[in-house]
């Protein structure tokens, strides 16, 4: 008679053979339409069943990999700790470094310790383009990316939290380690689930900020011990490391004013929006719910419908008035000797200022390959400047980029800013710049009013 | 299929009742509409998909009904073919070679002597351009700049409505964890686009007839309720349409709504499927064995009615739909299965024989064609009947069989009275 045997199907794990069902199997195992089944994370933990039991495991089709690392760096002495208490765990755990201080490269060099196929899983796929780059840099190889525009599993390959799903659905079995970027993400519903059907033994998390144990405690959200299947290794926190690693970085506010033309324009239409908002009482009967409301109004309310349009067409103005458009050609032109990086926040305007100024522009339609390009062509200084349109929360990794020209104002530009000003590094002594560039006597500017004094503290870090 | 952004604001429920609003595809406005949105599309053949975002935008202007309009547009574009420009140079190398040039501005300074246009001049010269078609070969790779070629089906703008209450239907199943169906018939198309949208079942017998399906995926189980498989029921959906009788019931859990909804539907809906329902007979052998059947056997001239895959065998994981079952007309508990297994891939076969195996069908009669070089060995463990035929099967010969198997099955037949008389009738 022979041998029942376990396989990987879909994210699960699912006893086949003669007598597979009539086997009497303790949890995780679960009979479930006349198979014993359970969750692909539970690869480690079922083990010492499967051994008792005599089941040939056949789930693992991961490979060994042996690759050279062409990163010369020299690992600080916190992240060769952080990777011992690592190892030391069986692979699997979490560290918490805060932002610029060195995850990737930390992640780079678990991957040529755990000398396996890895999976890496990150939040946005700006953030996947980040780690392509950095992974073809340090191990001069293919890599594989899986997202939506793109799917190419390679025995490398990063993915987003929204599509590792799919990925460890069909290719779970493939990767022996896992990787997980931005892991206090990972307890999202959604997201959690992906990361439950990857039966990697291998794990490895990745955060500034792990959850609190409250915090883990939430109904319907999981547990990031339970998902890495390991405990928190390792901690620095920022002011452990000031200094030592982050940059220096001031800001400069520029602000900037309507022609009569585009005033009249804003006038109007604010007029119409805001009229519509107080008349209707919506952030007072909504809270922070009343944008959503506009949005269900419009569909039904014609007055809704115009106020709705009309603030669309304040956000296209602003993005793009003359004003801004002036000091951003005077501001390239300032800078003519220093790697400059311009931020807006539509996309049309960032492939007109990349036709008009012929600088290279980055958006979500940007390929890997292209992306990659881009920035390696930055960083020799081949490209002197980028235009880019995301809101990059997290992540985001120009170390060459000397001035920051946010053409911004709303609360997504905010973010970018006190984001990006902590990863633009020291070089040469020279402090990094950011411009923030704003419409004199409009909503741009109230929306920096509130929250100036939140900012002033994070500026001055 | 629509995005959710265009399906959320049209659902709405009662208790616990889902229900997704539909267009009347009476109705005069959204019928002017949707004629609206197929003349836009014909009148821009030839355009850049930008400049069809842009009319649509205006045509849409501050009505509410915008998600009518999105709706039915996106239905037309994603029947609709844009193509991009072709170019000397692809886009990307180009913009290589001018990035390398910028930043410039439009007049020199101290430390911009090369202006835009010095810079486009050389590009152009180097590569043997025009400045024009540097402008245009730009970003001639962005979706948005690719050209209409081709517009689509001719619909009617009732055909459009009818699409468009398809796809909210679909749309609603974006949000389910589990669908339920029960068919009654055209069970090898429905387990043909189970397999094919990569659902997981789980099927058993009606009282009565027909089967009922539960659909869902491999981790559903260990999740509180998955919507990962959302997409691909709202794939599945227009395969139930293509059987006659059926019902469905989802659980479904849109963002906006307090906890699960159901989402009911039966034939009765007013739905048309554009899945093509597979032919009659899936292979000549098929037909030929049917014709023969009924000019020899069918009507008065045998007790046995032969019908058409109206057996599922359960088989776990998989199911077997044998191609016929003959049914005794004085007795519908004596059926007998038959399959026949003609020129096929060794793969197919493979599969084929492993499924007849798991089957231990005893009522099941296989009619497998010699050249195979299937021995009666490859059919060892089952415990079905086999025939195995040279250029198409005798079908007295098969018919002997029958009788036989049945007898042996059944014991022997008890016709009914005033039937045995049939052939001394006229």
């Amino acid at each position: 008679m022979s041998r029942n045997f376990i396989v990987f199907q879909g994210g699960t794990l699912v006893i086949y053979g003669e007598k597979a069902a009539k086997q009497n199997l303790p949890p995780p195992f679960r009979l479930i339409k006349e198979r014993f089944r359970c969750e692909g994370y539970r690869y480690c933990h079922v083990q010492p069943i499967l051994e008792s039991q005599g089941i040939r495991d056949q789930v693992p089709r991961w490979e060994p990999l042996d690759l050279a690392l062409y990163d010369p760096r020299e690992p600080h002495a916190y992240q060769l700790e952080a990777l011992d208490a690592w190892e030391s765990l069986s692979c699997r755990g979490s560290v918490v470094l805060p932002t610029g201080a060195g995850k990737t490269f930390l992640a780079i060099q678990a991957i040529h310790r755990a000398k396996c196929s890895t999976a890496i899983v990150c939040p946005t796929i700006d953030i996947l383009h980040q780690w392509y780059r950095r992974a073809i840099h340090s191990f001069h190889t293919e890599i594989g990316v899986y997202y939506g525009a793109e799917k190419r599993v390679l025995p490398i390959t990063i993915t987003t939290y929204h599509s590792a799903g799919d990925l460890f659905a069909e290719y779970g079995n493939t990767f022996k380690c896992i990787i997980l970027d931005e892991v206090h993400h990972a307890p999202a519903p959604s997201w959690g689930e992906a990361i439950i059907m990857a039966p990697a033994p291998m794990r490895l998390g990745l955060t500034a900020t792990y959850p609190t144990e409250q915090e883990q405690m939430v109904a319907g959200r999981w547990r990031v011990d339970d998902l890495i299947g390991g405990p928190l290794l390792y901690c620095k926190q920022i002011e452990d490391l000031l200094g030592e690693q982050l940059a220096r970085y001031r800001t400069q506010r520029i602000r900037v004013v309507l022609t009569e033309e585009e005033r009249r324009a804003y006038e109007t239409d604010y007029a119409m929006y805001i009229h519509f908002v107080r008349e209707r009482q919506l952030i007072k009967r909504h809270g922070a719910d009343w944008f959503k409301e506009l949005m269900r109004l419009s569909a039904t309310d014609c007055q809704a419908r115009q106020a709705l349009l009309a603030r669309q067409r304040i956000g296209r103005l602003l993005a793009g008035c003359q004003g801004k458009m002036e000091v951003l050609e005077t501001l390239l032109q300032e800078h003519v000797t220093d790697q400059v990086l311009v931020f807006t926040e539509s996309n049309a305007l960032v492939y007109r200022v990349s036709q008009q100024y012929l600088i290279p522009a980055i958006t979500h339609e940007t390929s890997a390959d292209e992306r990659k390009d881009i920035l390696d062509g930055f960083q020799t200084k081949k490209y002197r400047a980028i235009v880019t349109s995301r809101v990059l929360n997290e992540g985001i990794d120009v170390p060459e980029a000397k001035v920051a020209i946010v053409l911004g104002g709303t609360s997504g530009a905010r973010e970018y800013i006190q984001r990006l000003g902590r990863v633009l590094r020291k070089a040469e002594n020279k402090e990094a710049l950011l411009y923030e560039i704003l419409v004199r006597g409009t909503t741009e500017e109230g929306k920096v009013q509130r929250r100036h004094a939140r900012r002033e503290v994070e500026v001055s870090c | 299929m629509l995005t959710a952004d265009l399906i959320r604001p049209r659902l709405q429920w009662e208790g616990k009742t889902l229900s997704v609003k539909m267009v009347d595809k009476q109705d005069a406005s959204a019928l002017h509409t949707a004629q609206d949105l197929l003349t836009l599309l014909q009148s821009m053949a030839g355009q850049p998909l930008a400049a069809f975002q842009s009319s649509l935008e205006q045509y849409e202007g501050d009505r509410i009904d915008y998600l009518l309009i999105r709706g039915l547009a996106k239905i037309l574009l994603d029947a609709a073919t844009f193509t991009p420009l072709s170019t000397p140079l692809p886009p990307k190398e180009l913009r290589a070679k001018l990035f390398a040039t910028g930043p410039v501005f439009s007049s020199p300074d101290l430390f911009h002597l090369q202006t835009r246009q010095n810079a486009l001049q050389l590009v152009a010269e180097e590569v043997g351009m025009g400045i024009d078609q540097i402008d245009l070969t730009f970003f001639a790779d962005r979706p948005v700049t690719y050209l209409l070629t081709d517009p689509g089906p001719a619909w009617t703008p009732a055909e459009v409505l009818a699409r468009y209450n398809l796809e909210l239907a679909r749309g609603v199943l974006y949000w389910a964890s589990h669908v339920r169906i029960d068919v009654f018939d055209s069970y090898k198309d429905i387990w043909k686009f189970i397999k094919l949208f990569k659902l997981m079942f789980w099927a058993e017998e009606l009282r009565g007839g027909g089967y009922r399906i539960d659909l869902d995926g491999p981790i559903s189980p260990f999740v509180k309720s998955s919507i990962r498989y959302g997409r691909q029921f709202a794939a599945f959906l227009p395969a139930v349409l293509l059987c006659e009788q059926w019902r469905m019931i989802a659980q479904v859990h849109p963002p906006q709504a307090p906890g699960t909804m159901t989402y009911q539907m039966n034939e009765t809906c007013s739905l048309h499927t554009h899945f093509k329902k597979s032919g009659e007979f899936d292979s000549a052998l098929e037909r030929n064995f049917a014709q023969e059947f009924e000019e020899k056997f069918g009507g008065q001239r045998s007790h046995w009615i032969l019908k058409r895959e109206t057996t599922v065998l359960l088989l776990g994981e998989t199911v077997m739909v044998p191609d016929f079952v003959l049914v005794d007309k004085d007795d519908e508990n004596r059926q007998i299965i038959i399959e026949l297994v003609g020129f096929w891939h060794p793969e197919y076969l493979k599969r084929k024989v492993a499924k007849v195996r798991a089957a231990q069908c005893q009522n099941l009669l296989l009619l497998v064609y010699q050249g195979l070089k299937l021995t009666p060995d490859a059919f060892r463990e089952t415990v079905s009947e086999v025939i195995f035929f040279q250029q198409k099967p005798v079908i007295k010969e098969v018919m002997g069989a029958v009788e036989a198997l049945a007898e042996r099955l059944y014991g022997p037949r008890q016709p009914h009275k005033g039937q045995k008389a049939s052939s001394s009738s006229t």
